[in-house]
């Protein structure tokens, strides 16, 4: 039995903490689509250009500033993003702004690639959160013990945010119905504003503890951790908060059960072939609300 | 009106034969021309002269074509000024070293006499309804060959024509699926992944098996089968993949449906490059050494009968009800539309020509591998069909030209730095092409979301009155 676990606990402390940095990504598209009703493509980019940020602001400065600061020109991005690619289509078509994501995306990445020059960068190594610790035989950094507190302590804010604030509540109306709460009088534009501020902050942090486990960050290094967090955001039933949060975990560690069986090179096909699973079977997810279709 | 098109067809037909008979009887009078070129200096002639116009002799009985016209250029220019190459001996050269490319031109000058002269007989006029288009497609065809021939297939020019036709058939099978029948799909790069696969591993030759799957014992496929059978395959590949993912994908709606398509075309990434499949697909490792194509044309002629199949199929009853789906789908079943039929046979067919698209791919490129097909690749064949205008074939077709001409051509000099005087130009280096040429995407996407051609199709009735219409205007202004 302690064999046993010797040898798969590294494995499912990784997942736990992959799961929580899943976590922190799948918020925002979850919020971005209860809202929009729009898969934000670029939400995965996000989450890069805040790995690179992180690098080149700590090339400058203390970590004190740059942690905050990377945050801030993140949610910055965020907000940038939604104002000029989603804003002006909000009466299109939702295939207009689904491309109109997937052309942020594009532009994002190319972007990265011309100011890092497509190399790799290394990334700063935070203290503490990097340090090593060995729990039961197996050595890993800290930020994996860090990772689900983090996560948790973060969902439990939002969640009291939503639902107990009067921004909260806004959100929650214009999820539940955007035309009528627009007569309402809730400022839509600033609800929308807010939510993509929250899921960019989240992405960020989301950010930091991912890459902490990396020593480089790419241009496309995000894609495959955003396209997974989208797939726990489905999995968990999209617009649920807490439907993404324990989605992002049951992905991080399955990932990881299968990398300990020896089959790393399925480890993505497998989460996709999950989501397919649940979208025949469920296809509103764990949590979601199953949508009917007025004639 | 009628005597003029008369005195046009009979014009152009005489030019026509002119051209094909002279330009056929030149191909074999080389050594002849060779020896009234220099037949008054015989006795100024120095060894080097005479060995270069031996090569040239020497490679007109090998028979290679690039190799004589090479030799050629070299004999004429080294001693042009001891060699006679004015007046006709000029014309018989210039007819020479152009002959294909005015036989061509002289067949389509003839199709065109024949087209005019048809639409002059044809009293019902429904020929001359499709002859204009007919004569556009001809015309182009022809100018690619003879660009071709003229200069030569490795320039920039040339590449871009390859690559934007092969781009325009997989734009426009996804514009059968996004902009025709409403499913939005971001399954492509996994089609067209099956199709490279497929046409690779059936054309690598057998002898050099063993040193393309050196990790796996030479592979376990141990024939070759003709080019065109295995892009028939490729095609077939992808669409008996396409039917079984369709099954319990194409339940789903909209974003689902997209998401749903990316994770298969993700998971037949992983698949191809699994380890165990390595006797077939070579792992990650890359397949080269498979038969490509040695002419513009066969990319042109492959997409061009696959996107005039696909619209063919757009135009008949089948396109109509995936229109229908596409404009309501509630509405459509009321209709009796068999929606998850409907949905699977576009699916299926789209994925089919994708397929298709993948094995020319996979000529052009010279060599594949599994993990350059990203979900990057479909977002980017998805953005040609919104630049084109979505549900329009032409707008496809003239946007993959546009698309691959600025990304690999136009908009070259922004990777370079460049200086002006001694002012050296700021933001140019590797990279900054992309940029702008995403910047420009995402203008096209948020101030002009129809595209070059919205829905419609490039009508040359529509231009020449257009073109009209200016022209009256600027009379009566």
């Amino acid at each position: 039995m302690s064999d046993f676990i010797r040898a798969n606990l590294p494995y499912l402390l990784a997942g736990i903490s992959v799961g929580g940095q899943y976590a922190l990504i799948a918020i925002g598209y979850t919020m971005v689509y209860g809202i929009l009703r729009l898969i934000n493509f670029a939400h995965g980019d996000i989450f890069t250009v805040a790995a690179f940020v992180m690098v080149y602001m700590n090339a400058t400065m203390p970590l004190y500033i740059s942690l905050p600061l990377t945050a801030a020109v993140t949610v910055a991005l965020g907000f940038a993003v939604e104002r000029v690619a989603y804003k002006p289509l909000r009466t299109a078509p939702r295939m207009s702004i689904m491309i109109s994501a997937i052309g942020v995306s594009y532009l994002l990445q190319n972007l990265m690639w011309y100011i890092t020059g497509g190399l790799a960068k290394q990334y700063p190594t935070i203290p503490w959160i990097s340090s090593s610790v060995t729990i039961y035989t197996a050595t890993t950094k800290m930020v994996t013990l860090v990772t689900p507190v983090l996560t948790l302590l973060l969902v439990i804010l939002l969640v009291q945010l939503i639902n107990h604030t009067k921004i909260g509540m806004a959100m929650r109306a214009v999820s539940k119905d955007f035309e009528t709460s627009k007569l309402m009088g809730i400022r839509i534009n600033q609800v929308i504003s807010v939510t993509f501020i929250i899921g960019s902050f989240l992405a960020a942090v989301g950010s930091m503890l991912y890459f902490s486990n990396y020593t480089a960050v790419t241009p496309v290094s995000g894609a495959m951790p955003g396209l997974k967090a989208f797939v726990a955001a489905v999995f968990g039933g999209i617009g649920s908060i807490p439907g993404a949060v324990i989605g992002a975990f049951i992905i991080g560690i399955c990932e990881n059960i299968i990398k300990a069986l020896g089959l790393t090179t399925f480890s993505d096909a497998f989460t996709f072939a999950l989501l397919i699973i649940i979208l025949i079977f469920k296809p509103s997810g764990l949590f979601g609300e199953a949508i009917y279709e007025k004639v | 009106m009628k005597k003029t098109r008369i005195t046009l067809i009979v014009l152009f037909t005489l030019c026509a034969l002119a051209l094909i008979i002279f330009s056929l009887s030149v191909k074999d009078s080389l050594p002849g021309l060779l020896d009234r070129m220099d037949a008054e200096q015989t006795a100024t002639q120095d060894d080097k002269m005479l060995k270069a116009r031996d090569r040239v002799l020497e490679s007109i009985r090998e028979g290679d074509r690039s190799k004589i016209l090479r030799n050629l250029e070299r004999y004429t220019s080294g001693w042009a000024d001891r060699l006679d190459l004015n007046g006709e001996i000029g014309l018989e050269l210039f007819f020479f070293r152009n002959g294909p490319s005015l036989t061509a031109l002289g067949l389509f000058l003839l199709a065109a006499a024949v087209a005019m002269a048809l639409s002059v007989l044809d009293r019902k006029g429904r020929f001359r309804k499709a002859a204009p288009p007919l004569m556009l497609i001809a015309a182009v065809y022809t100018g690619v060959y003879i660009l071709e021939n003229v200069v030569g297939s490795d320039s920039m020019l040339m590449t871009v024509l390859e690559k934007g036709a092969i781009f325009a058939l997989i734009a426009v099978s996804m514009n059968l699926l996004n902009g025709f029948t409403g499913l939005f799909s971001l399954g492509q790069a996994g089609f067209m992944l099956i199709g490279a696969y497929t046409y690779a591993i059936f054309t690598i030759e057998t002898g050099t098996r063993p040193q393309v799957y050196q990790y796996y014992a030479g592979g376990l496929v141990q024939f070759t089968l003709p080019a065109l059978v295995s892009i028939g395959l490729a095609g077939l590949a992808a669409a008996f993949f396409a039917f079984l993912i369709g099954l319990p994908v194409l339940r789903l709606k909209s974003d689902y449906l997209a998401i749903a398509t990316l994770g298969f075309a993700e998971i037949i990434r992983a698949v191809f490059q699994y380890d165990g499949l390595g006797p077939i697909t070579n792992g990650s490792n890359l397949l080269r050494k498979f038969a490509t194509y040695d002419t513009v044309l066969f990319p042109f002629v492959i997409a061009g009968v696959c996107i005039a199949l696909i619209a063919l199929i757009i135009n008949s009853t089948y396109g109509r009800s995936f229109k229908a789906i596409r404009d309501d789908e509630i509405a459509a079943e009321a209709m009796g539309i068999n929606l998850f039929r409907h949905k699977q046979m576009a699916f299926v067919i789209s994925s089919f020509f994708a397929g298709i698209g993948g094995a020319l791919l996979a000529m052009y490129q010279t060599t594949v591998q599994a993990a350059a097909f990203t979900s990057a690749m479909t977002y980017e064949i998805l953005l040609i069909v919104v630049i084109g205008g979505m549900g329009s074939v032409t707008g496809s077709v003239i946007a993959s030209f546009l698309f691959v001409a600025a990304s690999e051509w136009w908009l070259r000099f922004l990777d370079n730095e460049q200086m002006i005087g001694s002012f050296q130009v700021p933001l140019l280096r590797s990279g900054f092409r992309m940029v702008v040429f995403s910047v420009v995407i995402m203008a096209v996407v948020l101030f002009y979301r129809k595209g070059i051609m919205g829905d419609r199709e490039l009508s040359i009735k529509r231009l020449t009155s257009r073109l009209s219409l200016r022209k009256g205007g600027l009379k009566n202004g």
